[in-house]
C-alpha cells in the first residue's frame, strides 16, 4: 500500500564493470531488470561508440535469421516459439554460433538457389507445352476460317497451309510464338501494329490455367500469342517489341511431325525435372527442419546479446580503460539484488576483480517507479495517461481505485447494467490466465486490460442501481413501499381531522387525472424507504423533478468532497517535500475559499434535508436563492434557514472573500520566502538561493575547463553537491540524502517569473473552484440521460411487446426481447459506459487532480529482457 | 479574396498534403550532415542513416555496400513514396504528378536513344533509367531510327506525345541531334507544365510558376553555356529556349548571341534575381560552380513553397528537395568511398 501512494525511493548508482566481465554483469542484470541506464555519452554518434563492431555484428545475426525464418515460412514448417527464454550466449559461443549461422545460410542460398533455377526451368517448359498446345488450334482455326482473310489471301490462309508455297513466293514467312501477360496484351497489339504497319498478323487465346510468372514468382493470367510476319526486318522489330514487352518467346514449330517431336521431348523432360526438383525440396526441408529446432532460441539470444551492447554503448570508460562506468537509477529497495546480480556476472566470468558499485548522491530528479499488480494496474495506467507523477509525490491512483468506479457508477446508476457489467468483468477476470484472451489485440486487449477497473465499475454500480432503484429502468419493490395510497381516503379519518386536510372522495379520484399523496396526512408516510429511493416514485408524474433535485444536490456535494480531499493531499505533497510554509501560504487558503463558499452550500443543502420536515416544508426557503443573496449582502431583513443566518453567513462571505484575497497576498508571500524567508527552521531557501548560484558557477566553470567528457563533469557535481549537502547537515542535523532540500535544482532564480506564475495559479484555481463544482453537475446529468435513455428503450420495445394479447404476444415477445438485449448491451452499456468512462476519467484529471498532482515526471524503464519482444513477426515486419 | 483553394483544397488534397509535409519533416536535418560527414565508412553513414527517416532501408543488402547499392534503395524509396501519391491523387493533382514525371521520361528515352546508339545492351540502360520516369513502352524506345519513328511507333499514347509536335524535322538520330531533340522536347514540357500551373491559377500558380521560370531560365543558361565551340548555329540555339522564363523574350535574344562566359555575363546583368546567383560563382577552383549556385537557389525556392498552403506545389518541392537530399548522400558517400574528404563538405544543404 505504501508503494502506491508514493513512488519508491531512488538512488544513483555508479557500477564499476571490469571489462572482461562486463557483458555478463549486464546479462545478469538484465534478467531481473532492476535498473535504468544513463547514456553517458549522449553527445556521441550512434556510430562512433565503443560496441559498434558488436552491434553490427548482432544485426548480421539478425539479418541471417530473419533470412532462415523467411525461407522455414515458405515451406510451410512449423515454428517452435517455446515460452523458455535461453540467457544471452557467453561470449565463447558467439563466434560459434555466428560460423554456424552463416555456414547454414550459404548452404541454403544454394539450395534454394538450384531450386528455383529448376522450378524456373520446369515452369518454362510447362509454358512451351501450353503454348505448342493451343497454337495448335491457331493454325487449324486459320484453315477454318479461311473466308475471314480473303484480303490477304497470300499472307496467311495459304502460307500456313503449306510452308513451301510461301517459298515459292519469294518471301520468308517467319513465327514468333510465346506467352505474355494478361494486362499487356491490347498494348502490346496496338505497338505491334504502329511499328510494322500492319504486316503482321497476332493471334492470341488465353490460357485457362493460371502460371507463375519465372521471375517475379506470381501466379497470374496469361496469353498464349502467334505472330506471323514477313520479311527479315519487321522479324527483327517483333523480337525488340516482344523483349519490351517481356514475353516469353518460344521456337514454333513449323511442321506437325516437329511439334510432336517437341512434345513428346517436352514430356519426358518435365518428368525429369520433376523428380529432380522433388529431391532438391526434400533435402531443403530437412535442412530447414534442422535450423528451425534452434531457430526461436537463437533469435531469443542474439535480441539479448544486441541489447546487451547497446546498454555498453552507454557506458563509458575510465581513465585506465581497464573498466567500464555506468551510472545507473536504482530502486533503493533493489539494492541488494543489485550487488548480488553483478556478483552473479563477475563469477560466471570468472574474473579475479570483481565488478562493483556505489550509491553516489545526486540533484537529479530520478525517475519514477510505483510497483504494481495486475489489479491496480489499470488505475495506474489511467493516471499515467494524464502524467507520469513527479518523483516521490501522491500518487492519485491509489485513491482512484475506489472513486473513479464510485464516479463512473454515478453516472452509470443501473442495478440491472451494472450487474451484466459485473459478470462480463468477473468472466475476463476468471480466465485471465487463457493464452488467447492474454494476448488478445484492439478492443478485447483494451477490456482485457481494465477487467479490474470493469468489475469495480460494476458493482459500484450495483450499489447505485439499488440507491436509485433502477433496474432496467424499472424499479423493484424489495421492503415494500412507505407510502400508503389509502390514508388518503377520507373515510380513514376521523370527522374532526377531515376539515383540515385535502383529502379525497370517491368523485375526486373518479373527476381528476392527477391525483396528488401529501405526506403531512398521518398514515400517508410512513417513514423513508430502508435503501435507496421509493419504488413508489416509479408511479409518480413528477419523478423527475423530484430526482433531479436530488441528483443534483448529491453530485455537488460528491464534487466538494472529491476537491476537498484533492487540496487535502495536496498538503500531504508539501509536508513530504518540505514546503511547509506552502502549506499555510497556499493549502490552507485554498481550503479556507472552498469550504467557506461551497462547503457552505453543501452544509445549507445538508441542514434543509435534515431539519424541514413534510409539515414545515412549505415554509423552508430556496437554497439558491440563499446561496446568491449571500454574495448580496442583503440590508432588509429576510427569513433564513436558521436563526442568525444572514450575518453568518455574510462574514463567511468575508472571511472566504478574505481567504481568497489571502491567497492571492500570501502566494506573493510564499514567493518571498522562497528567497528571504528568515526561520531559524528553513536554512534551505536562503542558503539555497545563495549556494545555487555558486553551484552553477562551479559546473559552468568545470565545463568551460574544458575537462574531458561527460562523466568527469558529472562526477564533479555531485561531489560539490555532497559537500554542500554537508553543510547543510551541520545546521540542520536531519538524516542525509533523504530531505526536500535535494529538490532543488540548479535553475535560474527568477522572482518575477515565480511571482507571475503564483498569481495565474491563485486566480485559476479561484476561477476554477466555480467551474470545477459546475463541472461535478455532469455526474447528475449523465446519470439522468442513462435512466431516462433505458426508459425510453423500455417503452419503446417491451412495453409495445407486452401489450399486445396472450396468443401472438408470445411469439412477438421473443424477438422484442432480443431486440431490448442487443440494443441494451450495445447502447446502454458499450455506449453510455463509454462516455460515462471517460466523463469519470476527466473528473478525476481535470477536477481531482489538478488540486495537488504535478504529473511530471518520467517512468523508470528499466533494462529488462522481459521487454524485449520475442516475436518472429517483428522480424520479418 | 478568399480564393477557391482555401475552401475546396483540404477536401480532395487535403491528406497527401498533410502526408507530404510530414515526408518533408523528415528530411535530414543540419545535424544529420554534420553527423555523416564525419563518417569512417559506408558501414558508418549505413548506421548512422538507419537512425533517420530512412530507417533501415539497407538492412537486406549484402555486403559489401557500394554507393550505387545506397543510391538505387534510396531512390527506390522515394519512387515508394511518389507512387503512393500518385495513387492517391485526384484531379487536378493526378494530371500534375502526370506532368512530374515528364521531365524524367524525357531524360530515360534520350538515355535510352543514345544508348542504343552506343550499342549498349538495354538491361544495363534500363538499371540506369530513373524510376520516376519509367513506363511501359520504354524498352521499346530502341526500334526508332528517326524522331518520328520513335513518336509514332513508341511515344504516340505517352504523355510525352505531344511534346513532339516541334521535333519531327530532323531525319537521323546522331548525337547533336539527340541532344538538340532533348532540349526541344524538355522545352515543350516546361511550357506546357508552366502553363498548366498558370490555368490552374490560385496559390499553385503562385508558387509554381517562378519554380518553372527558374527551371526554364536554368535551361536556357546551360544550353548557351553548352553550344560554346559545337557547331550550333545561333539561331538553332535560340530555339531550343524555353521561353517561359523570366528571361524571355529580350533576355533569350542577347543570350543566344552570346559567345562566351563574359558575354552571357553581362547578359545577366541586366536581370536581378539571376546577377547574385553569377556572382557568387567563384572562378577556378576556389568557388562553387554555376551548378551548384543554381541547385542552391532552386533549394530555397523549394523551401519557401512550404510557406504557403492549399497547393501542389509542395508535391513538386518535396520531390526536388528528397532528390537534392539524395544527390548530397550519394556526394558524402562517393567522398568517403574514394578516401577524398577534403571536398566532403560541399554538399547543397537543406535549411
Amino acid at each position: 500500500m505504501g508503494s502506491l501512494f508514493r513512488s519508491e525511493p531512488m538512488c544513483l548508482a555508479q557500477l564499476f564493470l571490469q571489462s572482461g566481465t562486463a557483458y555478463e554483469c549486464l546479462s545478469a542484470l538484465g534478467e531481473k531488470g532492476l535498473v535504468q541506464f544513463r547514456d553517458l555519452n549522449q553527445n556521441v554518434s550512434s556510430f562512433q561508440r565503443k560496441f559498434v563492431g558488436e552491434v553490427k555484428r548482432c544485426e548480421e545475426l539478425e539479418r541471417i535469421l530473419a533470412y532462415l525464418v523467411q525461407e522455414i515460412h515458405r515451406a510451410d514448417i512449423p515454428l517452435p516459439e517455446g515460452e523458455t527464454s535461453p540467457p544471452a550466449p557467453p561470449l565463447k559461443q558467439v563466434l560459434e554460433m555466428q560460423e554456424q549461422l552463416q555456414k547454414l545460410e550459404v548452404e541454403l542460398r544454394e539450395v534454394t538457389r538450384n531450386k528455383e533455377k529448376l522450378r524456373k526451368n520446369l515452369l518454362e517448359l510447362i509454358e512451351y507445352t501450353h503454348m505448342l498446345r493451343v497454337t495448335k488450334t491457331f493454325v487449324r482455326r486459320n484453315v477454318e476460317f479461311e473466308p475471314t482473310y480473303e484480303e490477304f489471301p497470300a499472307l496467311d490462309s495459304d502460307s500456313l497451309l503449306d510452308y513451301s508455297s510461301m517459298q515459292r513466293l519469294g518471301a520468308k514467312l517467319g513465327f514468333v510464338s510465346g506467352l505474355i501477360h494478361q494486362g499487356k496484351v491490347e498494348a502490346f497489339e496496338r505497338m505491334l501494329w504502329r511499328v510494322c504497319k500492319g504486316y503482321t498478323i497476332m493471334t492470341y487465346a488465353e490460357l485457362d490455367e493460371s502460371l507463375e510468372d519465372p521471375e517475379t514468382g506470381e501466379v497470374i493470367k496469361w496469353h498464349v500469342f502467334l505472330i506471323s510476319f514477313w520479311g527479315e526486318q519487321i522479324g527483327h522489330k517483333v523480337k525488340k517489341i516482344c523483349d519490351c514487352y517481356h514475353c516469353h518467346i518460344y521456337p514454333y514449330p513449323s511442321t506437325a511431325e516437329e511439334r510432336r517431336e517437341i512434345q513428346e521431348g517436352l514430356s519426358t523432360r518435365i518428368q525429369d525435372l520433376y523428380t529432380v526438383l522433388h529431391k532438391t525440396e526434400d533435402y531443403l526441408r530437412q535442412v530447414l527442419c534442422k535450423a528451425a529446432e534452434s531457430v526461436y532460441s537463437r533469435a531469443v539470444q542474439v535480441k539479448k546479446m544486441k541489447a546487451i551492447y547497446h546498454m555498453l554503448n552507454m557506458c563509458s570508460l575510465d581513465v585506465t580503460n581497464k573498466c567500464l562506468i555506468a551510472e545507473v537509477w536504482c530502486p533503493e529497495a533493489d539494492l541488494q539484488g543489485l550487488r548480488r546480480a553483478l556478483e552473479d556476472g563477475s563469477r560466471e566470468s570468472g574474473a579475479t576483480i570483481t565488478s562493483f558499485m556505489n550509491t553516489i548522491p545526486t540533484t537529479e530528479t530520478p525517475p519514477t517507479l510505483i510497483r504494481t499488480n495486475k489489479f491496480t494496474e489499470g488505475f495506474q495506467n489511467i493516471v499515467d495517461a494524464y502524467g507520469v507523477g513527479s518523483y516521490r509525490e501522491v500518487n492519485p491512483a491509489l485513491f482512484s481505485i475506489i472513486t473513479f468506479p464510485f464516479l463512473f457508477a454515478v453516472m452509470f446508476g443501473d442495478f440491472g447494467h451494472g450487474f451484466v457489467m459485473f459478470l462480463f468483468a468477473l468472466l475476463l477476470v476468471m480466465n485471465e490466465n487463457h493464452p488467447r484472451l492474454s494476448q488478445s489485440q484492439e478492443i478485447l486487449g483494451m477490456f482485457f486490460n481494465g477487467r479490474y477497473i470493469l468489475l469495480l465499475m460494476g458493482l459500484f454500480s450495483v450499489y447505485t442501481g439499488l440507491i436509485y432503484n433502477d433496474c432496467f429502468s424499472k424499479s423493484v419493490n424489495l421492503f415494500g413501499s412507505g407510502w400508503n395510497v389509502s390514508a388518503m381516503y377520507s373515510a380513514s379519518h376521523a370527522p374532526a381531522e377531515r376539515g383540515k386536510m385535502a383529502l379525497w372522495n370517491d368523485s375526486v379520484v373518479r373527476r381528476s387525472r392527477v391525483l396528488q399523496l401529501d405526506p403531512s396526512v398521518p398514515g400517508v408516510f410512513q417513514g423513508p424507504y430502508p435503501l435507496g429511493i421509493d419504488p413508489i416514485w416509479n408511479l409518480a408524474t413528477n419523478r423527475l423533478t423530484f430526482l433531479n433535485s436530488f441528483k443534483m444536490k448529491m453530485s455537488v456535494i460528491l464534487g466538494i468532497i472529491h476537491m476537498t480531499f484533492g487540496v487535502v493531499l495536496g498538503i500531504f505533497n508539501h509536508l513530504h517535500f518540505r514546503k511547509k510554509f506552502n502549506i499555510y501560504l497556499v493549502s490552507v487558503p485554498e481550503l479556507l475559499f472552498l469550504l467557506c463558499m461551497f462547503g457552505y452550500l453543501v452544509f445549507m443543502v445538508i441542514y434543509k434535508w435534515l431539519v424541514y420536515s413534510a409539515e414545515t416544508s412549505r415554509a423552508a426557503p430556496s437554497i439558491l436563492i440563499e446561496f446568491i443573496n449571500m454574495f448580496l449582502f442583503p440590508t432588509t431583513a429576510t427569513s433564513g434557514l436558521y436563526a442568525g443566518q444572514p450575518s453568518s453567513s455574510s462574514s463567511l462571505v468575508l472571511e472566504s472573500l478574505w481567504a481568497q484575497e489571502a491567497a492571492l497576498g500570501v502566494h506573493l508571500l510564499s514567493t518571498c520566502s522562497g528567497c528571504c524567508w528568515p526561520s531559524p527552521r528553513c536554512p534551505c531557501p536562503c542558503s539555497s538561493w545563495g549556494s545555487r548560484s555558486s553551484c552553477c558557477g562551479c559546473t559552468t566553470g568545470a565545463a568551460a575547463s574544458g575537462s574531458a567528457g561527460g562523466y568527469t563533469l558529472v562526477r564533479k557535481d555531485s561531489e560539490e553537491e555532497v559537500s554542500l549537502m554537508g553543510s547543510q547537515d551541520i545546521e540542520e542535523g536531519s538524516t542525509p540524502l533523504e530531505d526536500g532540500c535535494r529538490e532543488v535544482t540548479c535553475e535560474e532564480f527568477n522572482f518575477g517569473e515565480i511571482l507571475m506564475t503564483q498569481v495565474i495559479h491563485s486566480i485559476e484555481y479561484c476561477l476554477g473552484c466555480i467551474s470545477n463544482t459546475a463541472s461535478y453537475l455532469r455526474l447528475w446529468a449523465l446519470s439522468l440521460a442513462h435512466a431516462q435513455l433505458s426508459d425510453v428503450l423500455w417503452a419503446m420495445l417491451m412495453r409495445v411487446g407486452l401489450r399486445v394479447d396472450k396468443t401472438y404476444g408470445v411469439l412477438l415477445l421473443l424477438p422484442v426481447m432480443a431486440l431490448f438485449a442487443v440494443l441494451t448491451i450495445f447502447i446502454l452499456l458499450v455506449m453510455e459506459g463509454l462516455s460515462a468512462f471517460l466523463h469519470a476519467i476527466r473528473l478525476h484529471w481535470v477536477e481531482f487532480q489538478n488540486k495537488f498532482y504535478v504529473g511530471a515526471g518520467t517512468k523508470f524503464v528499466p533494462f529488462s529482457f522481459r521487454r524485449l519482444s520475442w516475436k518472429f513477426s517483428d522480424d520479418r515486419a | 479574396m478568399l480564393g477557391s483553394a482555401e475552401l475546396c483544397f483540404n477536401v480532395d488534397h487535403g491528406y497527401l498534403e498533410g502526408l507530404v509535409r510530414g515526408c518533408k519533416a523528415g528530411l535530414l536535418t543540419q545535424q544529420d550532415y554534420l553527423n555523416l560527414v564525419q563518417c569512417e565508412t559506408l558501414e558508418d553513414l549505413k548506421v548512422h542513416l538507419q537512425t533517420t527517416d530512412y530507417g533501415n532501408f539497407l538492412a537486406n543488402q549484402t555486403n559489401p555496400l557500394t554507393v550505387s547499392k545506397i543510391d538505387t534503395e534510396m531512390r527506390r524509396k522515394l519512387c515508394g513514396e511518389f507512387e503512393y501519391f500518385r495513387n492517391h491523387s485526384l484531379e487536378p493533382l493526378s494530371t500534375f504528378f502526370t506532368y512530374m514525371t515528364c521531365g524524367y521520361m524525357i531524360d530515360n528515352v534520350i538515355l535510352l536513344v543514345s544508348g542504343a546508339l552506343q550499342k549498349k545492351s538495354v538491361r544495363d540502360l534500363l538499371g540506369r533509367c530513373h524510376p520516376l520516369g519509367r513506363f511501359s513502352e520504354m524498352e521499346a524506345v530502341n526500334i526508332a531510327d528517326t524522331p518520328s519513328d520513335l513518336f509514332h511507333a513508341v511515344l504516340v499514347e505517352t504523355p510525352l506525345a505531344p511534346f513532339f509536335q516541334d521535333c519531327m524535322s530532323e531525319n537521323t538520330l546522331d548525337e547533336l541531334n539527340i541532344e538538340v531533340l532533348r532540349n526541344k522536347l524538355y522545352k515543350s514540357y516546361l511550357e506546357a507544365f508552366y502553363n498548366f500551373c498558370k490555368d490552374h491559377g490560385d496559390v499553385t500558380a503562385e508558387i509554381m510558376c517562378p519554380i518553372l521560370e527558374f527551371e526554364a531560365d536554368r535551361r536556357a543558361f546551360i544550353i548557351t553555356l553548352n553550344s560554346f565551340g559545337t557547331e550550333l548555329s545561333k539561331d538553332a540555339r535560340e530555339a531550343l529556349y524555353p521561353t517561359c522564363g523570366q528571361l524571355y523574350p529580350e533576355g533569350l535574344r542577347l543570350l543566344a548571341q552570346a559567345e562566351d562566359f563574359e558575354q552571357m555575363k553581362r547578359v545577366v546583368d541586366h536581370y536581378g534575381v539571376y546577377k547574385p546567383l553569377f556572382e557568387a560563382v567563384g572562378d577556378g577552383s576556389g568557388g562553387k560552380s554555376l551548378e551548384d549556385v543554381f541547385y542552391e537557389h532552386e533549394v530555397k525556392m523549394n523551401v519557401l513553397a512550404f510557406t504557403r498552403q492549399f497547393h501542389c506545389g509542395v508535391f513538386y518541392a518535396y520531390t526536388k528537395l528528397r532528390e537534392q537530399e539524395m544527390r548530397n548522400i550519394v556526394w558524402i558517400a562517393e567522398c568517403i568511398s574514394q578516401r577524398h574528404r577534403t571536398k566532403i563538405n560541399s554538399y547543397i544543404p537543406i535549411p
